[in-house]
This record gives structure tokens, sequence and C-alpha cells, in this order.
């Protein structure tokens, strides 16, 4: 008896938690309350702005901006619910990640954000332009027939990058890794092409050393 | 009473047993279920590459036997299709890099080489007979993959091996077993894609295109100590501490371009160093970066503009016309590009990063302008601008007009330039001046923060 009910109690894991975390890198954002970050910033500034709101600029999703919100919402015609979806973003006019429009919605934001998270899971460690070495290398092999050819396909290619094997791609990337993504994705090499990286160190497969050597960047050496 | 004592002990033990009992079969349960979900999912990749690879072996003996080029272009996207999936696929498998790295070159230029000649059919040419040789390998190739596979799914029927074992954890375990069927054949066929003939055309994943030098620099070769002065003058006006050179591998010279490359300590900024690439031969700046924090934006977009076309004066790019800006972490990048007698040449590109705090030149990229930068011949175009405007969309308003030279896989054209809007968006139309073909569509996409192009 006992056996059969831990059995039907018993969740292996909980996979929410991970599935809100990818929403929130991917999709923009509802907001509502107990949120917090630049978003809810910008909706307390306009909400300020407006005469809706009279509390500090925090950031932060308390009582006070939901009240704000509710007036906003009955004000402007919309369901009264405290809760900043699609369309009362649309109705403030939050930037571009909400908007709808067919062509505002390309950018390059998710290829940024990956590329980021791949920098902090594999060179938080390292100088700024080991940094930009790193995503330098995803962006070359992007462009290479020898590799997959979006960036996705590349940062996850099965045994590519031990980041991503052992999970640590999934860290949270810190603004000096978001940072050296932008600069690879605004056309700074400092690897000159190359295709391939390695921790002399660490690196165990012999197949790495046959590579063509260029340059040693931190503690990678680079080559193609 | 002394008896119940006696049998809290054990009962305690009792129920954490079949705690630890339950909680090993979840364990189990779930491994398992996790195992089976991913077997299957490399199974359907597996079969999914086998078909794709059929479909294009069968297209190709199409394309042989089939006598007009509309037929023909027909098949030859197909097969431009069916080798950009197997390819992705492939990609997704659970094989090295090293074990594949020519099969998945073979897919991706058979898909490029099927579409450069998609667009020679379009332009009203026939194929060539070496053209016919190249797709006649791409075929015995594609063959030759399929009866591997073939293989491979022979030894999955029998059951006695699983696509999923081979990741890593598992890998020693089965390694006795079977001596990974998968992988040996598959790195057989590797090695014979190696000595395929290289394709030659014209696409961005030809090896022409990928082993492409610089033509833009002198000639003259320099030292180590000649390039660390050169990076010295560049930056002009600091106190240098320290300049250090990164270590060099032995095959530095087969780089795009071979460089040197420097580590800059100044003395206003102590610890983060100022990088930069002076190139072997020449001895130009190739790029320089300065990753220092940027304080409170004090510039405005003219002000940071004129500082970066000063600069560009100053380090002897002339004619450099300002396009594009992008706004990002407290600086501003802009893309220069070069002027001939009024044309607007773009792959001659030069970048520069704008601190909006100081207005100092945070970053410098010529590493295109150094690509492509040669003596043009530029042509006189045979149509006017009234004859390309009738090639354009009659509904596209157009906002203004102008020659430029665009770069197309390895040549470059000279075409008009429309830049307008069409339902709301804004997009730059390309018509060639020579024949009248459109040549390149870019949609532009603005916010506050500048302007990319797609």
């Amino acid at each position: 008896m006992l056996f059969l009910s831990v059995l039907l109690f018993y969740e292996p894991k909980s996979i929410k938690k991970t599935a809100e975390r990818y929403e929130s890198m991917f999709a923009p954002r509802t907001l509502y309350w107990g949120v917090q970050g630049e978003d809810v910033r910008i909706l307390q500034d306009k909400l300020l702005r407006w005469g809706y709101y009279d509390g500090a600029v925090d950031g932060i999703f308390g009582a006070r901006t939901y009240r704000a919100v509710r007036k906003f919402q009955a004000k402007n015609g919309l369901q009264v619910d405290g809760i900043v979806g699609p369309a009362t973003a649309r109705a403030l006019g939050m930037p571009e990640a909400y908007a709808t429009a067919a062509n505002s919605t390309v950018n390059r934001q998710t290829d940024e954000y990956l590329l980021a998270r791949l920098i902090h899971g594999e060179a938080r460690g390292e100088p700024y332009v080991g940094k930009v070495a790193v995503a330098a290398v995803v962006l070359n092999r992007v462009k290479h027939p020898s590799f997959p050819n979006t960036i996705a396909g590349v940062i996850y290619q099965p045994l590519a990058f031990t980041a991503v094997a052992d999970g640590q791609i999934n860290l949270t990337p810190n603004k000096d890794s978001i940072k050296a993504a932008r600069d690879a994705l605004n056309g700074w090499d400092p690897t000159y092409g190359c295709l391939y990286y390695w921790n002399p160190a660490t690196a165990t497969s012999k197949w790495i050393w046959s590579r063509k050597v260029m340059l040693k960047i931190g503690k990678h050496w680079f080559g193609i | 009473m002394k008896d119940r004592k006696y049998l809290i002990a054990p009962s305690i033990l009792a129920i954490l047993l079949v705690a630890a009992l339950v909680w090993g079969y979840n364990q189990y349960q779930t491994k398992k279920q996790r195992e089976i979900a991913l077997e299957n999912y490399y199974q359907s990749l597996f079969f999914d590459i086998k078909k794709h690879i059929e479909n294009i072996q069968v297209n190709l003996s199409k394309v042989m036997v089939a006598n007009t080029k509309e037929r023909n272009i027909l098949l030859l996207s197909q097969i431009s299709n069916e080798a950009i999936s197997a390819h992705t696929k492939l990609g997704q498998m659970p094989l090295t890099h090293a074990e594949i790295a020519n099969t998945e070159k073979f897919l991706n230029q058979a898909a490029d080489y099927s579409t450069y000649l998609i667009q020679k059919h379009l332009q009203g040419e026939e194929l060539t007979e070496e053209q016919r040789q190249a797709l006649s390998n791409i075929q015995n190739n594609s063959v030759k993959f399929n009866e591997e596979l073939t293989n491979i799914q022979n030894s999955l029927a029998e059951g006695n091996f699983f696509l999923g074992s081979l990741t890593a954890s598992a890998r020693n375990r089965v390694k006795e077993a079977n001596e990974n069927i998968l992988q040996t054949s598959l790195v057989q066929l590797d090695e014979q894609f190696a000595k395929t003939p290289e394709l030659i055309y014209d696409g961005p994943f030809a090896d022409q295109m990928i082993n492409r030098k610089p033509v833009g620099l002198p000639e003259n070769e320099v030292t180590a100590e000649e390039a660390r002065k050169i990076a010295a003058e560049f930056l002009g006006n600091v106190n240098i501490i320290n300049i250090e050179q990164f270590e060099e591998g032995e095959h530095i010279n087969e780089a795009r371009i071979p460089a040197y490359t420097f580590n800059v300590y100044v003395d206003k900024q102590r610890n983060s160093p100022i990088y930069m690439g002076v190139s072997k031969k020449g001895g130009k700046v190739v790029w320089m970066n300065n990753p220092r924090p940027v304080g409170t934006t004090k510039l405005s977009v003219k002000n940071a503009e004129e500082r970066a076309l000063k600069f560009l004066q100053e380090k002897g790019f002339e004619n450099m016309e300002p396009n594009y800006y992008l706004k990002y972490d407290g600086t501003i990048l802009f893309n220069f590009v070069n002027t001939e007698n009024k044309v607007t040449i773009y792959p001659d590109l030069v970048k520069v990063k704008v601190a909006l705090d100081t207005g100092e030149i945070v970053g410098f990229d010529a590493s295109a302008y150094y690509l492509n930068h040669h003596d043009r011949k530029i042509d006189e175009p045979h149509l006017t601008e009234a004859e390309a405007r009738s090639k354009v969309r009659q509904d596209f308003n157009i906002d203004s007009i102008r020659l430029a030279i665009i770069p197309k896989g390895k040549n470059e054209v000279l075409c008009y330039e429309f830049k307008g809007k069409y339902n709301g968006s804004d997009f730059i139309v390309y018509i060639n001046a020579l024949d009248g073909s459109e040549e390149e569509i870019l949609q532009l996409i603005k916010n506050e923060n500048g302007t990319l192009t797609f």
C-alpha cells in the first residue's frame, strides 16, 4: 500500500522550471505581479509618465505597478487583469520585442543570446578577445561547408562543444559574454578564419592536434 | 512494551529500504524512457537521411536524362532541398565532426552546386560537359553513400546495435559488443569523399570561396618589430606601457589574413588591454578593438560620425562614405564604404566603432577592405537609370537611386541601387547596370539603435 501511494505521488523531476526559463529567453515576456527586469522598468516609466503610476521605477512588478496596470487597462478598454500580455503591451507601445508587425519580428536577438550562452559556458574565464574568438569560430563554422549552416546547428552539433555536452551552456550569460557575442556578430574575427580551438591542458582528442595551428588566444589554441 | 521498542529500528530501516527501492525504480524507469525516446529520434533521423540520399540519387539520374532546362531546374531544386535536409539531419546524429566532416561538405556542396546550376539555367545557359561530369561524380558519391546506409540499416534490422548507445556515456559499454557499425562505415565513406575532385563553381560554399586570400594588401613583408611600431603609431597620442605579442602557431601563414596580434597596455586603462592585428604582408592594421567600459552617452550620432570620418582620413582612407550604424553597449558602430567616381563600392568595407562618452575610437575593422580592395576598372552602365527603373516594381516607392558595386560570389557586379519602401517596409533593390537582371533585394530593419540588413 505504502509502496503504491509513494509511486502514485512521486514525480521524477519537474520540467516546468526549465520551460519557464526558456520562455523568458526566447519569447517576449508576459509581465505580472512578482516579475523583475528591464522590461518592467520600461513599463513603470511609461505608466509614470502617463500618470497611472506613482511609485519608484525600480524594475520590480509590485502592488503599485499592478494597480497602475489595472487602471490603464480599464481606461483603454482592455481586459482588466493586471497582466501585461501582448494586447496591453501593444496599447502601451512597449518596445520592439512586443510588436507583432510582420517586419519587426526579424531581429538578431536570439542569435545574440545563444552565442552569449555558448561564450559563457566555454570561455567565461578567458580575456575579452578570447571570448570574441570563440564566437568567431562558431560564425566561421556556419559559413564553412563541413559544418551545419545555422548558429544553433553548429552549437548543438553532438560532441562539438563541452559546455553544450555538460549543460554549462544553460547558465545565464554575463554582460561581457553578451558584449562579445555582439562584437563577433558585427564582424570582428580575431582568429582570422579559424574553425577549431582547444585547450592544450584538457584536450583529449588526438585528432585535434593534427589541425593547422594559427595562434594562441588566452588559454586556447586556434586553428583550421 | 519492551518488545515494541525492539521493533522501531528495523521498521524505520524497512521503510527507508522501500523508499530507496521506489526511488531507484523510478530513476530506472525515467532513464529507460529517455533512452528509448533518444533512440527513436536517432532512428527517425537515420531513416530520413537514407530517404534523402535515395532521392538525390534518383533525381540526379533524371537530370542526366532530362532534355529541357525547365525540367532540370525543377529536379535541381529538389536535389538542393534533399541535400540540405540530409545535411541538417546528419549534423544532429551522435557522430563527431572528425568522423563526418567530408560527408557534410559533400552534401552542402551538392546543394550549393545545384543552386549554382539553376542560376546558370535561368540565365539561359545549357549544362557544359564539365558540369555533367561534376554531376556524375556527385551521383557516384550518393550511390556509395546509399550503399553504406543500406549496410547500417541491415545491422539495425538484426537488432544488435542501437544508435543512441553511441552517446558518450554508453560508448564504452557497447564497444566490445559491436565495433560501432555506424561510425566505422561512415568514417570509411568520409575518407572516400575526401578523395573526390574539387567542384569548380561560384557559390558561398565553394572551396575557392573558402580559401580566398586578401588582394588589397601591399606586397612587402614586415617583421614583428616593425609591426609593433605600426601598432603603437596607429593608437596615436597615448602613453603605451607595454606591447605583448600573441603566441603564434606554425601555420599562421595559412590564415585568411596572416597577421601579428598584440595586447597593447596603455596608461589610462591598465587592466584592460587594447587588442590589435597587424598584417604580415604590407604591415596594415587589420583590426583594433578596445573593450573598455563606456560611460554615459554625451555624443550625438552626427558628432560620432564626424569623429569616425576624421579618423579614417588620418589613417589614409579617402572617399569613405558612412552607410549604416548600430548603437550598442554605449558605442556606435559605423559601416563605411569606398566610393570611386560616384560609384559606391560595397566590398571595400571598413567598420569604425566610436565610444559615445568621449568620442574615442574604440574599434576598427578593415579586414573586408583588405580582402577585396583592388584597382577596379568600372564599366560604363549599359542601361540608363530610367531603363533600370522600369525593371523595378512600379508600386515600389523610391527614395534614392545611385550606382553601386556589390559582391556576387567571387565576383563583383555594377548595379543601380534603388532604395525605397514597399508596403511600409524598407528595401534596397539592385538592378544589374549591364544586363538589367535583378541581382539582389535587401530588407532593412530599422529601430532606434540603427539599421540591420537582411
